[in-house]
């Protein structure tokens, strides 16, 4: 019996669930393994009968929490996709400034009619059996996991930095070119995608497991940074420290 | 442009080989036994180790845990903890796996011969020298007093029961058994694998002991071995690390200077001893 | 064998020949990009830089490439696994000399029984056309090394002298290219004393060198393991393998399986792996026996400066400097970690 997917979305641009939309050769293929029974990107029909839970969206209201929550204890497996769900991303930096002044910001004299709570990643709210963060998530690796769950094997989600996967690309080092970059303690998996395409690294992977941050803030102040600049190149995608489930 | 290779010519190309018993030995410990498709002897020595693969999954260093004078098959028995292992629990009787090897230089049975063996074993170490101590068996005359010593951490996990019981009743083998921590239904001997050292007399100058546990037992093992008078060179130890290719190319085994997998993984104290990273 | 001599012009149109031609499947060569160098597939002649300092990465990757299908299979009940060696046949030009000492190295560790037939292959269908390094990069040291020339691991070699190059011939392979598309003469006793003079020139230009001769190394290496000089140059290490991507004689890969979306078949796959990164000597147990920044940065100090030449007797480090380059914290030249050594000791 094929195992039964369902995708649900938090806070988020949506992109994520675009781009896994995005599998043109795959899909049909996809189709022959797997169920799709919820998918608000789509279609229209809902279950809540699924065996496995794909997330996307960060955690950024009482009733995203309540609705995880129920997610987590319905699904075997919960995987999170791309930087929100996996990190918090984006939107953690609102964190930063009080919820109600964030409310206001951008509700007007509507912010009371909404709630919001300090953004967070899946992790944060209930354990995650797999997270592949990324901005938008990375479909070929969304594809192995997949193919690994469906084989009864843990996927392996690369702890190592960005550097390693940049190198065997074989780009000359964004600090050579004058600029800088997240790569250094950014956890790899993209084969440096945005490096080969003439950018750097924003870390919309996160860290790695055991980061030198301290080194790695060093380079960035020999590259020209000031301590805010690195604060806020590091705070894009990992605002979030409040750790997890 | 793809070139298909001659079978012999690949490193990487595994021997196919069938699932033909596999039998729980604890919860998470399972022993499996192969016959290789093309009905060959896998011809390896007590102490050496094969590189296992699922198709799909990957491939994994396992000890070769029966013993050579068993003919047609191969034991391996395995702690499910990585996605091979893991795999391996769920595999049916009549499955196909890979094999490649058997890899290392396993453990130095002719020099062995009219001396006495004292083989130490913890935990699932047991799993490779039970190759070595059923070859002794079944050779009884290659060695003159056969000593095991065996300690886990509670009596639940003792492997392969059926055996130790065998063991311990051979007029010809003396064992001596402990676990680390039990309740009252244990009646045997309690505390670590050293422990029992006080329990054995041994001629030093004419005994070989082979060690096999996890890293943390080898310190104090070897230890009690030195203080017991046996001489460096006849310490015999097993040592874990992640051979992933088993043909002294990956770079993963390698301990100072030598590829596990291929110098070792059998080494004894007076070389490990020169070793920074080895115990 | 013999020296010839080839005006610049004559070597350009040897190389629109062979590209033009198609009697091998790739002619490869320096390019450039973003002010750096690399190998990379020619389409004419114009695009080779042959007056290069380094390239970003070294041409062990058309040898040992960054990942490369080991074995198919089929899944289920009969896999029938077959090994796989893709293997065409490349002339490439404009290797250094200490990428040349290295691949002599990257061949003696996939040649060792049990021999690996890939690599081996794909080195037997390859024309390699060298030459010499006469503007070495900031961090090179392989004039210490004794790698700033080289007498062999070449088919042909060449010396710029101005006009034209000295074409040292390595192999009848390389004298047969040569005379089947190049217009070469005998080389004259100036030509040879030109490339003599250049040569020499060449190594005032290392910027960097060894405080000891190379073969004290491993005497050097055995008497300070624990010197404080790997705790603290490993405390900024980043752990992000860059070094070890960038280098010649770096040879380790890990193997992965992966399979087809169908999930009726598959690929055994190895890819370059790093001792630098955290997890390379993790068990499936979970026991990693090198967890710590600095030993395994002491770990790929010794096996540049000592295993790998005690195991096949050839340095494992040429001094090409790509590591150096590479580095963001400056730890990674081997040449500076054992003149600090040789210092302490």
């Amino acid at each position: 019996m094929k195992p039964k997917v369902a995708f649900f979305d938090f806070t988020s641009c949506e992109g994520c669930q675009l781009e896994v939309l995005n599998f043109e050769q795959e899909v049909l293929q996809l189709l022959n393994l797997l169920e799709i029974v919820n998918f608000r990107e789509l279609m229209t029909e809902r279950s809540d009968d699924y065996d496995i839970a794909i997330i996307d969206g960060a955690i950024s209201t009482d009733a995203d929490v309540a609705r995880i929550k129920e997610i987590r204890e319905r699904a075997s497996i919960l995987i999170t996709i791309g930087a929100c769900s996996s990190l918090g991303g984006v939107n953690c930096l609102k964190n930063a400034y009080p919820m109600e002044e964030v409310l206001s910001v951008v509700y007007g004299d509507a912010a009371g009619y909404y709630n919001t709570i300090p953004a967070r990643p899946v992790s944060a709210v209930v354990p995650v059996d797999y997270a592949l963060p990324q901005c938008p998530v990375n479909k070929a690796e969304f594809l192995e996991v997949v193919k690994a769950l469906l084989l009864g094997k843990k996927p392996e989600i690369p702890n190592y930095p960005v550097c390693a996967e940049c190198k065997m690309a074989e780009n000359a080092c964004v600090f050579d070119l004058g600029r800088t970059c997240l790569g250094p303690v950014t956890r790899a998996g993209c084969n440096a995608l945005c490096v080969t395409w003439g950018r750097h690294c924003w870390g919309c992977r996160g860290l790695v497991d055991d980061p030198n941050v301290d080194a790695a803030t060093d380079v960035l102040k020999e590259h020209g940074l000031t301590a805010e600049d690195i604060v806020n190149k590091f705070r894009i995608y990992t605002a979030w420290t409040g750790g997890s489930e | 442009m793809e070139m298909h290779l001659t079978p012999q010519a690949s490193i990487h190309l595994p021997r196919l080989a069938e699932l033909v018993r596999a039998e729980d030995i604890t919860r998470v410990e399972r022993v499996y036994e192969f016959k290789l498709a093309d009905g060959a002897e896998l011809g390896h020595r007590p102490g050496q180790f094969v590189e296992v693969s699922l198709f799909g999954i990957g491939e994994a260093p396992i000890s070769i845990s029966s013993s050579p004078t068993k003919r047609g098959t191969f034991e391996i028995a395995v702690r499910a903890v990585g996605n091979v292992t893991n795999a391996l629990q769920k595999l049916e009787v009549g499955s196909t796996v890979g094999i490649r090897g058997p890899f290392g230089n396993g453990f130095p049975v002719e020099e062995f011969k009219n001396k006495d063996l004292l083989i130490v074993a913890g935990g699932i170490g047991l799993f490779p020298v039970r190759s070595l101590i059923n070859f002794v068996r079944d050779n009884r005359a290659h060695v003159n007093r056969l000593i095991i010593v065996f300690g886990c951490r509670r009596p639940e996990e003792r492997l392969f029961c059926d055996e130790l019981a065998t063991w311990s009743q051979c007029e010809q083998t003396e064992f001596l058994e402990t676990v680390d921590t039990c309740d009252e239904s244990w009646t045997g001997n309690v505390g670590v694998v050293t422990s029992l050292f006080p329990k054995i007399d041994i001629d030093a100058e004419d005994t070989y002991a082979v060690v096999v546990g996890p890293p943390v037992m080898y310190r104090f093992v070897v230890n009690e071995c030195l203080k017991k008078g046996i001489p460096e060179d006849q310490i015999v130890l097993s040592l874990e690390r992640r051979m992933k290719c088993g043909v002294g190319k990956c770079g993963h085994c390698q301990m100072d200077g030598s590829y596990v997998c291929q110098d070792g993984p059998v080494y004894t104290y007076s070389v490990l001893k020169q070793m920074k990273e080895a115990i | 064998m013999e020296d010839k001599v080839i005006s610049k012009a004559d070597f350009s149109s040897m190389v629109d020949r062979l590209i033009q031609e198609g009697e091998y499947d790739s002619i490869e060569g320096v390019k450039t990009k973003d002010g750096k160098y690399f190998f990379g597939s020619l389409t004419n002649s114009g695009e080779l830089c042959l007056d290069y300092d380094v390239t970003l990465l070294p041409p062990k990757k058309y040898f040992l490439p960054q990942r490369e299908t080991v074995i198919t299979f089929r899944q289920g009940e009969r896999p029938a696994p077959e090994p796989v060696a893709e293997a065409s046949s490349v002339v490439l030009i404009g290797v250094h000399p200490y990428d040349l000492k290295a691949m002599e190295l990257c061949e003696a560790v996939y040649s060792a029984p049990p021999a690996d037939p890939n690599l081996m292959i794909r080195k037997s269908k390859t024309v390699v056309i060298g030459v010499d390094c006469l503007n070495p990069n900031p961090q090179s040291f392989s004039a210490s090394m004794g790698f700033a020339t080289t007498e062999s691991g070449y088919d042909l070699m060449l010396t710029d002298i101005g006009d034209s190059y000295v074409v040292s011939v390595g192999t009848d392979r390389g004298a047969d290219l040569l005379a089947r598309y190049g217009r070469a003469a005998d080389a004259t006793a100036t030509n040879l004393a030109r490339r003599d003079e250049v040569r020499e020139m060449s190594l005032g230009r290392y910027e960097k060198s060894l405080s000891m001769p190379a073969d004290e190394i491993p005497a050097i290496l055995n008497e300070t393991w624990d010197s404080r000089v790997f705790a603290e140059k490993s405390e900024v290490c980043l752990s992000c393998g860059s070094c070890v991507m960038v280098c010649p004689t770096c040879v380790c890969f890990d193997v992965e399986d992966t399979v087809a979306l169908s999930l009726d078949s598959g690929e055994r796959y190895r890819k370059w792996d790093s001792c630098m990164l955290t997890d390379f000597a993790k068990v499936a147990t979970g026991e990693n026996f090198r967890e710590d920044r600095e030993s395994r940065f002491r770990h790929r100090m010794h096996r540049k400066g000592k295993y790998l030449l005690e195991r096949y007797d050839k340095p494992g480090c040429v001094g090409c400097g790509r590591c150096g380059l590479a580095c963001l914290v400056d730890i990674a030249l081997p040449a500076d970690t054992y003149n600090l050594l040789k210092e302490a000791s």
